[in-house]
């Protein structure tokens, strides 16, 4: 038989690894990484070498199938029904039709960001004309790393520079050893660190993955990140007195004037902010061209430098003081904070490619964890500005910020705005990237979603469930009537209390989903719609590391389109082709068409005309050529897999090319705040606006208090395994067989001397009890955990009978958070994910 | 489709009839997909847009600018299929007698 090797983009995660597929006979026999990709460089993780097990579940949906039982519920038999193409989009089209002339009772969730399902359903949205559009899965992961990496940084996420770092902490995140994107690569890098020195401390409430690889893991109470990062400030600007100067005169909002209320001094004739020169000793506009020496520190009769006041502010942290909320000793934190400090080395400059550029070889990095607090936004924002104090952003070996820009196949690059600050952030897509500055003037909401009341979040999807309880409590006089969604399982994996959430997706008179296996979400639906395996698929986004989560570095930039290994089963079809279909049916195509050319930048004579038919392989075939040439079409795809680019410095290392300050002072809280005091005051809510705040405060999250109280014993918190990505693939046999092997995934981590002294046995089952669900536990002790907290991995917990290799394994977390506006971060929607338990027999 | 003059008496000589087509979020708030206007001669795009959040009010104006009056970058306008940020911005003409404009508020994108 003959062998025969056909190069595609994985799709078991969403980062999208270079991959090669043994085929013999039309069968998928093996999947290698592809050592040509500059992505994962031939390396592949668990996750991947299983995706052979997803095309070939027996388990799979390969028919519209449509419910025969009206009645909706958690465990509720839909009865489903096979049925034809036709009959299912007849029927999806009609519902759509039904609310045309009010689009905004349509809600589309579109986390699906293997391929091209969510550019595509966001094209759909608009040209329908629904603002709810959800393009995230978690109820917390980028809810606050977005917004704040495209004003503090002007890309997408953020990386540790691992060629050139030597001292990296990470907080709340496993980067580059469990976790995070260009997964694949970073791993590889993140070893090569480690090999040559890079000192690497984990602060984290579990000792997992990373903790166990690290030089120092130091166990931290959930949900205190806030109270540790401003401690560390303290001891770096007032007892050691390392900051980078120049950088934060020059380059910062350091030197901007604030006056008594906390607003900026501004010129009466431009409104510009002011400064202070310290050099002719004069109060001028920031941006003015005589100014030489911006003070940073001291007072003028206009006002006080904000960096004066951030020293003065972080001074109430003491690390004597922190230890008593994060539980992390004072001098262990003045030890890390006195080895970041001197290994930031303030001044120094390296040369790469001829260039002169700062060199921070010292940096913070932080993720999910500290995101997912009641106080998100500020459990996680003065972690940010321990890396501009050190100048350590955008340099080498500092904190270097993901797809900011890029010079091929388009220019794209960051700029500044109000107030000479960083706010229009970099994307190879011309789309409206998630950003918390200057944020929008907020009005008496028309959205289900609230997010008229939330001026500075990106993602607003955590409130749907809580409006649906009670619209009228919020001012709005309609509900959501369809929903379409990806095949993600957002009712596990998007919201909290389980409760709540079957309430909500019970209250949408029609729901269609697509689906590869029919999971939890799936059981809501009225029709299904199957959605092809990534091996059967034609994608022109193959995940996210060409686009905005790719390796940062000098690491070559690169596009793969994705292509089927084998044949698109009998009875699927491309989901492009399905959008485009129901464009056409509820008359929108043309408005479609507009939006997709916008989104990859189709330009004739590649756009798609209106009135025009197209498969989903002229599609991609279009916009490669556009892309890359006439000579690369979809056939050079096909045939060389990828495509790639060699960065240069300025693309590379953007700091110093930069025309914007970063922000420190964080003015427009309090403008934002002012204004929203105005509309929730109007509106009769009770609202907490502490977070409107300019400088970070440590405030507590609900189970902070209730552990204090005696009322429960333990926080729990979620983390992440290495070969489990969402709920996604946990029905995979492969995937299964790890993580029964691994007694950390199924079971629930407790500190082993807590345990024993509760009279509890490793491998022991136990209640777990949330205010919101009791559970039954497996436990797994161990020394590497906080002693007050529980750790549960992955997104577990199925029922479904679609996934009966998934299904009554381990522990669904999101269900155990309570889910009501006291959890929600008032800045970023987060959903508070540090929940308050207790364990018994 | 609804219609809309803002300026009147006017003679129909010195007017621009623009087909305003709205998509994304700001449907929510107009509940109209197409409207038709008419203008005086020389108008602008920024005179359109003027023109709409007088007779829309809030929060259709605060969705489309900034406190500063700059347009959201979220906001996406196009003129005859281009786009005019490639065509002088809000100063772009409406010349055409019948100028197609779309109005287009895209959701923020993508995020964890």
């Amino acid at each position: 038989m003959a062998t025969e090797w056909i190069q595609t983009s994985c799709g078991m995660c969403y980062v999208g690894c270079g991959v090669r597929v043994q085929m013999e006979d039309g069968i998928a026999l093996g999947i290698e990484g592809d050592p040509n990709h500059p992505q994962n460089r031939g390396n592949m993780c668990a996750k991947g070498k299983a995706g052979l097990m997803n095309l070939y579940n027996p388990y799979r949906v390969k028919a519209p199938l449509k419910r025969t039982n009206p009645e909706k519920g958690l465990h509720v038999d839909p009865g489903w029904q096979e049925i034809s193409w036709a009959e299912a989009l007849d029927t999806v089209g009609s519902k759509l039709q039904a609310i045309r002339d009010n689009p905004k009772q349509l809600y589309i969730q579109g986390w699906e960001i293997t391929g091209d399902s969510h550019l595509w359903l966001h094209a759909f949205a608009s040209a329908f004309g629904t603002p709810h559009y959800s393009s995230n899965g978690s109820p917390t992961c980028g809810k606050v790393i977005h917004p704040v990496e495209f004003f503090a940084a002007g890309g997408f996420h953020q990386q540790p520079d691992l060629h050139y770092c030597n001292y990296c902490i990470l907080v709340g995140t496993q980067f580059a050893i469990a976790a995070r994107a260009s997964f694949n690569h970073i791993l590889r890098d993140m070893a090569d660190a480690r090999a040559r020195g890079m000192k690497l401390v984990v602060v984290d409430p579990i000792g997992g993955f990373a903790g166990s690889k690290a030089d120092q893991w130091v166990p931290i109470r959930p949900g205190t990140d806030t109270a540790f990062a401003l401690s560390m400030l303290h001891v770096l600007l007032n007892e050691l007195g390392i900051y980078d100067a120049e950088f934060l005169k020059h380059k910062s909002n350091a030197p901007y004037l604030v006056g008594p209320k906390g607003l900026y001094a501004r010129d009466p004739a431009s409104g510009k902010p002011m400064v202070f020169d310290a050099a002719d000793q004069k109060t001028k506009v920031y941006d003015d061209p005589t100014l030489k020496d911006p003070a940073i520190i001291g007072a003028s009769e206009a006002g006080r430098p904000s960096f004066e006041l951030l020293k003065e502010h972080v001074a109430k942290y003491s690390p004597e003081k922190t230890e008593e909320i994060t539980t992390i000793p004072a001098a262990t934190l003045r030890q890390i904070a006195k080895e970041f400090g001197a290994a930031a080395s303030i001044g120094a400059t390296t040369v790469i490619d001829g260039v002169e550029l700062p060199y921070r070889p010292a940096c913070v990095d932080w993720a999910k964890g500290p995101q997912g607090h009641k106080h998100g936004f500020h459990q996680c924002w003065p972690l940010k500005l321990l890396n501009i104090v050190m100048g350590a952003v955008s340099v080498p070996g500092g904190i270097l910020s993901t797809g900011a820009a890029g010079k091929k196949p388009f220019q794209w690059f960051p700029e500044g705005g109000t107030d000479g600050l960083l706010e229009k952030g970099g994307n190879i897509l011309p789309l409206p990237h998630p950003k918390a500055f200057p944020g929008r003037t907020p009005t008496k909401p028309v959205r289900n979603d609230l997010a008229e009341i939330f001026p500075l979040a990106p993602h607003f999807h955590t409130l749907l469930p809580l409006t649906a309880e009670d619209h009228e409590r919020y001012g709005l006089d309609y509900g959501l009537e369809v929903m379409l969604h990806t095949p993600t399982n957002s009712l596990l994996g998007s919201f909290g209390d389980l409760k709540v959430v079957e309430r909500f997706y019970r209250s949408i008179p029609f729901i269609a989903g697509f689906a590869v296996e029919i999971n939890e979400t799936n059981l809501f639906d009225d029709i299904i719609l199957p959605f092809p395996s990534y091996l059967e698929r034609f994608d022109f986004n193959a995940g996210t590391s060409s686009r905005q989560l790719g390796p940062c570095g000098q690491d070559d930039w690169f596009w793969q389109v994705r292509q089927p290994v084998v044949e698109l089963a009998p009875g699927l079809r491309h989901p492009q082709e399905v959008i485009m279909e129901l464009a056409r049916r509820v008359g929108i195509l043309d408005d479609f068409y507009r939006l997709i050319n916008h989104t990859f930048r189709l330009k004739e004579p590649y756009a798609l005309q209106p009135g025009r038919r197209y498969g989903a392989t002229e599609v991609i075939d279009r916009t490669a050529r556009c892309w890359f040439g006439e000579e690369h079409d979809l056939k050079w795809f096909q045939e060389h897999g990828v495509i790639r680019y060699e960065k240069d410095v300025e693309e590379a290392y953007i700091g110093p090319f930069l025309q914007a300050r970063l922000p420190i002072y964080l003015e427009h809280f309090l403008q934002r705040g002012a204004e929203l005091k105005e509309v929730i005051g109007q509106m009769g809510l009770d609202w907490d606006f502490s977070d409107y705040t300019p400088l970070s405060e440590w405030l507590p999250c609900p189970s902070y208090d209730a552990v204090k109280k005696g009322e429960y014993e333990f926080i729990a918190v979620h983390y992440k395994l290495p070969y489990v990505y969402g709920s996604f693939g946990n029905d995979n046999p492969l995937i299964n067989e790890l993580c029964e092997r691994n007694p950390y995934a199924y079971g629930v981590l407790v500190n082993a001397d807590v345990a024993k002294a509760k009279g509890f046995a490793d491998g022991e089952e136990v209640w777990l009890e949330s205010p919101v669900r009791k559970v039954k536990v497996k436990l797994k002790l161990t020394q590497c955990i906080h002693p007050e907290v529980v750790g549960i991995a992955g997104h577990f917990g199925h029922w479904s009978p679609g996934m009966p290799i998934a299904r009554g394994k381990g522990v669904n977390f999101n269900s155990l958070l309570p889910t009501d506006l006291e959890h929600i971060d008032k800045i970023s929607t987060a959903l508070d994910h540090c929940v308050e338990v207790r364990l018994y027999k | 489709m609804a219609n809309l003059t803002f300026k009147e008496p006017m003679q129909q000589a010195n007017t621009v009839r623009v087909r305003v087509r709205f998509m994304g979020d700001l449907r929510a708030v107009v509940e109209s997909r197409d409207l038709n206007v008419s203008l005086p001669q020389g108008s602008s795009v920024g005179d359109l847009l003027g023109a709409l959040a007088g007779r829309y009010g809030d929060p259709f104006a605060k969705w489309l600018f900034t406190e500063s009056g700059e347009l959201h970058h979220y906001i996406l306008i196009f003129v005859n299929g281009e786009n005019i940020q490639d065509t002088g911005g809000v100063s772009t003409g409406l010349a055409g007698q019948e100028d197609q404009v779309e109005v287009i508020m895209l959701p923020m994108f993508e995020g964890g």
